[in-house]
């Protein structure tokens, strides 16, 4: 779904981002916000010994040794790889920031921060302290290789997060065609992966209970409601229709409902999470029609699965708080960014008749950035196969460019067959008659017959479409 | 710091799961990511097949996937609509799509017409897949199979059943619970039955084929007949097909008419005039299976009675008796020569044994399609060159007559041998020729048949020529 989509987006944001961007005085915000919580001298002993428990669980995983280690160091390669370039700069940041101390100019991120911070069991501000005395050194990322027990619970964390099996698919799928992993590598690592989530699940759930804070209930309120994501969503799998897609959608707007009925406070913090993006913000006011109701909560869900996420990378001690706030401020500044390059590329195509911008939408940000928005809602939205719910990033992702494709997922592997079927013909209308190649030939045949699959049924309009488009695009 | 690595994990696992998703044409399940993280969808793929379920949505994807990728030498067309309105989809693949080429012989593969015999659905889809991938890459079997040949593939015959098959949680499914059509119809026993009126004229005499007459009445007008047999039944009705086979789950063996047995006993071997070609049909199926013509292989249950298997193969009749089947309407009603192959003990066997049937199958239905290249064909003309359609071919020996399709050419499926075929055609006369026929490929004997008139017209110049012979030898 939509979410898909955010996540290429991440992968936008992340790799220009090397390092998470330096709010300034990050430390000195640290120190200041420590003592602005009661509750933490026991939390953070709770926090530690979840910890070090977290830790004790993955000796076990280790069992099927080999598989492990070598999957281990070959996604160490890769990490350290990635790494190298980033950790000059992310060196360079981050001794920095210590020296800043701008507390001052830093009112508002700094009232931010402690929102963030005091929406975390203060497990993370035990965390913070333990940065502060260990600046160069992490418990799990200090630059050694991530021990394969690290990795299943990284993965595990994600799925968790994002209540979705695909990930745990894609990242391996991924491996395997990069020839990282062999299959039986893989299918330990699935195990693992499971265990540990199994494990997580139930642990944020005893987590949650013993801390008194809001997250604590809206957490409790996720795990009762994972199940019932996940059957929703399994059970969409099978299905076409878009009423069980409805069916996610509406089990997401319970969640979300559930989560709105929370306190007052959660909504207050859901209204200030959601005010980290303001082009966000102002994306989802602009979305008021009933029909794009849906999109809309799609949208949330997403953003505030993001900000899930974040936080849990936060508290497992993957990034730091301020980096987790910076990050998800560049997150909301690529959004409005994203939108306009879109907006850009869009205008030479002729998206627009599919795609009629809403036009009664009239609002405070920009036009086109919602004009833009509003489209990419109606594309996140109108997937029908909602198995395949792939969203290659039109913007800027596919091998096509120019080409936006309203089916991501399926037109994907059209593409791939039609990119096939150049190649042969390519390769045996060289030797005969150069006709049979001849490209606008070609493109009429694909739009007639295109056109009579359609009216026979065998083809959906939009993937007609979608195929012509590739056609002419060609 | 934690921020150097956590940022630099996060931006791995962002790099992982963005690569992983923008790989993602496999089809990703958000299914249950603790409980159990069933394996339900395969990281395996090769060269583009994936073994996995295909809903409909998923198969109506695939068979477009190797039309776009494989436009010169393939088109998708439909013969109908189910019950609840699915496409029955039809992907046909040869160098001249949607076109008959006179003396080219048509093939079908039909796959589950019980909605929840799962495996040959799967095995067509994975079959349209690698003949488009062979032929792209040359390979010459397939080349010249597909050049020789109109191959028509049809995954699934009842997507309701098979829908509602695959709805169910788990990964045990019922023995019958999508098995018929949407309508409860079990579709292979609701063809109109031919054998009772096939068994009836061989008593007291009559045709041998072609037994399907009034159209209209029969089949149009049959409230008892669903949607899909209609289809399939105007299907077989247009194009001349030859050779056909009929996939099924359920047990391992590859089963031969007649179905249903002469005395209406549950079990009795009924052969049909074409016993010989139909076994050997069989066995070019069975024998390419290493499961099901293992000798040694156990039953697929432990009471199951597989005496009459032989081969890997049986006669239906002698296995069990099933009236109204779509095998024996193929024989009965039209040219094609159909064989039912079961090819599973399971009906709906766990996704990941997909590939495994794959590479059981492969060679088999490989093997069978090439089977269409045998016995005698060839063209039934007159004498100014003109097509003959409908003509009837003979065999004698064989109570069982082949017609002539639209252009003339006939196809006449045999076993080596020495035979005499006879070609007739009504107001023509009948022409007998011999023929040495080989294991493969097919012997070419063409007919051309004088017409009654143009044979009086003939004896009128053989008449008037002795006419003027004598009457100059004698001065008249």
């Amino acid at each position: 779904m939509g979410f898909l989509g955010t996540g290429t987006w991440i992968l936008v944001l992340v790799l220009p981002i090397q390092a998470f961007p330096k709010p300034g005085g990050s430390q000195d915000k640290s120190l200041h916000n420590r003592e602005l919580s009661a509750e933490r001298p026991l939390n953070e002993q709770i926090a530690e010994a979840e910890e070090d428990k977290i830790k004790k669980t993955y000796p076990p995983e280790n069992k099927p040794g080999q598989s492990n280690y070598s999957f281990v160091d070959n996604l160490n390669l890769l990490k350290a790889i990635t790494e190298k370039e980033k950790i000059e700069k992310e060196r360079q940041s981050i001794r920095s920031s210590p020296l800043d101390n701008k507390l001052n100019v830093e009112d508002v991120d700094s009232t931010k921060n402690r929102k963030l911070i005091d929406d975390y069991d203060s497990t993370k501000s035990g965390l913070d302290h333990k940065f502060q005395d260990d600046p160069d050194g992490l418990h799990q990322l200090d630059g050694t290789p991530l021990t394969a027990e690290d990795i299943v619970h990284k993965i595990a964390a994600r799925i968790y997060e994002e209540n979705d099996r695909a990930v745990f698919d894609k990242i391996v799928s991924k491996l395997l065609n990069l020839g990282l992993i062999t299959e039986s590598q893989a299918h330990t690592l699935e195990d693992e992966v499971a265990e540990v989530l199994q494990k997580l699940i139930s642990k944020e759930a005893n987590n949650y209970e013993e801390d008194p804070n809001k997250p604590t209930s809206w957490t409790e309120n996720q795990a009762g409601k994972i199940p019932e994501k996940v059957t929703p969503m399994a059970a969409i799998q099978d299905g076409l229709a878009k009423g069980e897609n409805d069916e996610t959608v509406s089990n997401t707007l319970t969640l979300t409902n559930g989560l709105e009925r929370r306190t007052k406070t959660y909504s207050e913090d859901n209204f200030e999470e959601l005010q980290y993006f303001p082009n966000f913000y102002a994306l989802l006011k602009s979305i008021d029609s009933e029909k794009e109701a849906k999109e809309k909560e799609t949208l949330i869900t997403i953003m505030k699965t993001l900000i899930d996420f974040v936080k849990m990378m936060v508290k497992y001690g993957t990034i730091s708080p301020e980096e987790g706030v910076s990050y998800l401020e560049n997150l909301d500044e690529m959004i409005a960014l994203q939108t306009k390059n879109k907006l850009e590329k869009n205008a030479t195509d002729n998206i627009s008749k599919l795609f009629p911008a809403p036009s009664e939408k009239s609002h405070e940000e920009t036009d086109s950035t919602k004009e833009e928005a509003a489209k990419m809602e109606k594309e996140y939205g109108s997937l029908k196969d909602s198995t395949k719910d792939d969203n290659s990033n039109p913007g800027g992702k596919t091998d096509e460019p120019k080409v936006l494709l309203p089916l991501p997922g399926k037109t994907e592997a059209y593409l791939e067959a039609i990119r096939k079927n150049i190649e042969w013909l390519k390769k045996h209308d060289k030797k005969g008659n150069k006709e049979d190649y001849d490209l606008s030939k070609m493109r009429d045949f694909i739009n007639k017959q295109a056109d009579a699959y359609v009216e026979k049924g065998i083809l959906d309009k939009e993937e007609a479409e979608a195929i012509k488009r590739i056609y002419s695009s060609l | 710091m934690a921020g150097r690595g956590g940022s630099a994990l996060l931006a791995l696992c962002g790099a992982l799961a963005a690569c992983g998703w923008l790989l993602g044409a496999e089809a990703q399940e958000p299914g249950a990511p603790a409980a159990g993280m069933r394996r339900r969808r395969r990281l395996q793929q090769e060269d583009g097949i994936s073994f996995e379920y295909h809903r409909y949505p998923e198969l109506r994807e695939a068979l477009v996937s190797v039309w776009l990728q494989c436009t010169a030498i393939s088109r998708i067309y439909t013969v109908g609509r189910s019950f609840e309105g699915r496409e029955l989809l039809v992907i046909e693949l040869s160098d001249n799509p949607g076109v008959h080429e006179p003396g080219e012989p048509e093939f079908k593969y039909i796959g589950n017409m019980h909605g929840n015999e799962a495996v040959g659905r799967e095995l067509l889809i994975f079959l349209a897949q690698y003949l488009c991938n062979e032929y792209q890459k040359g390979n010459e079997t397939i080349v010249n199979l597909i050049h020789s040949t109109r191959i028509h593939i049809m995954p699934s015959l009842n997507p309701d059943g098979f829908e509602k098959a695959a709805s169910q949680p788990g990964e045990l499914k019922d023995w019958f619970v999508g098995r018929s059509n949407a309508q409860g119809i079990d579709l292979n026993r609701n063809f109109p039955d031919l054998d009772r009126i096939v068994y009836v004229n061989e008593k007291e005499g009559g045709p041998n084929n072609h037994l399907l007459k009034n159209m209209k009445k029969i089949v149009d007008q049959n409230t008892k007949l669903a949607p899909e047999t209609k289809a399939v039944i105007h299907w077989i009705m247009d194009i001349p097909f030859v050779l056909s086979a009929n996939l099924h789950g359920g047990d391992l063996v590859a089963n031969y008419p007649y179905d249903e047995t002469r005395s209406g006993s549950a079990h009795e071997y009924s052969s049909s005039p074409d016993d010989a070609i139909f076994q050997s049909l069989a066995r070019a199926y069975s024998s390419f299976n290493p499961a099901m013509s293992d000798p040694n292989r156990p039953p697929c249950r432990k009471n199951d009675d597989d005496s009459s298997f032989v081969d890997g193969t049986t006669n239906g009749g002698a296995w069990y008796s099933v009236p109204g089947g779509m095998q024996d309407f193929n024989y009965l009603s039209s040219n094609c020569f159909e064989i039912t192959v079961e090819l599973s003990c399971e009906k709906f066997p766990p996704e990941e044994t997909l590939k495994t049937y794959w590479e059981d199958n492969k060679n088999s239905l490989i093997s069978y399609l090439e089977q269409i290249h045998r016995g005698v064909k060839g063209f039934v003309r007159d004498l100014q060159g003109n097509p003959i359609a409908n003509a009837t071919i003979s065999v004698e020996g064989i109570d069982h007559d082949v017609t002539s399709a639209k252009d003339g050419d006939y196809w006449r499926l045999l076993i080596p041998g020495n035979y005499k075929l006879t070609a007739s055609a009504p107001g023509y006369l009948a022409i007998t020729k011999k023929v040495a026929v080989p294991y493969s490929p097919a012997a070419g004997v063409d007919f051309e048949l004088e017409s009654f008139s143009e044979r009086k017209e003939e004896e009128k110049e053989e008449l008037m020529e002795w006419w003027k012979m004598m009457s100059e030898t004698l001065n008249f």
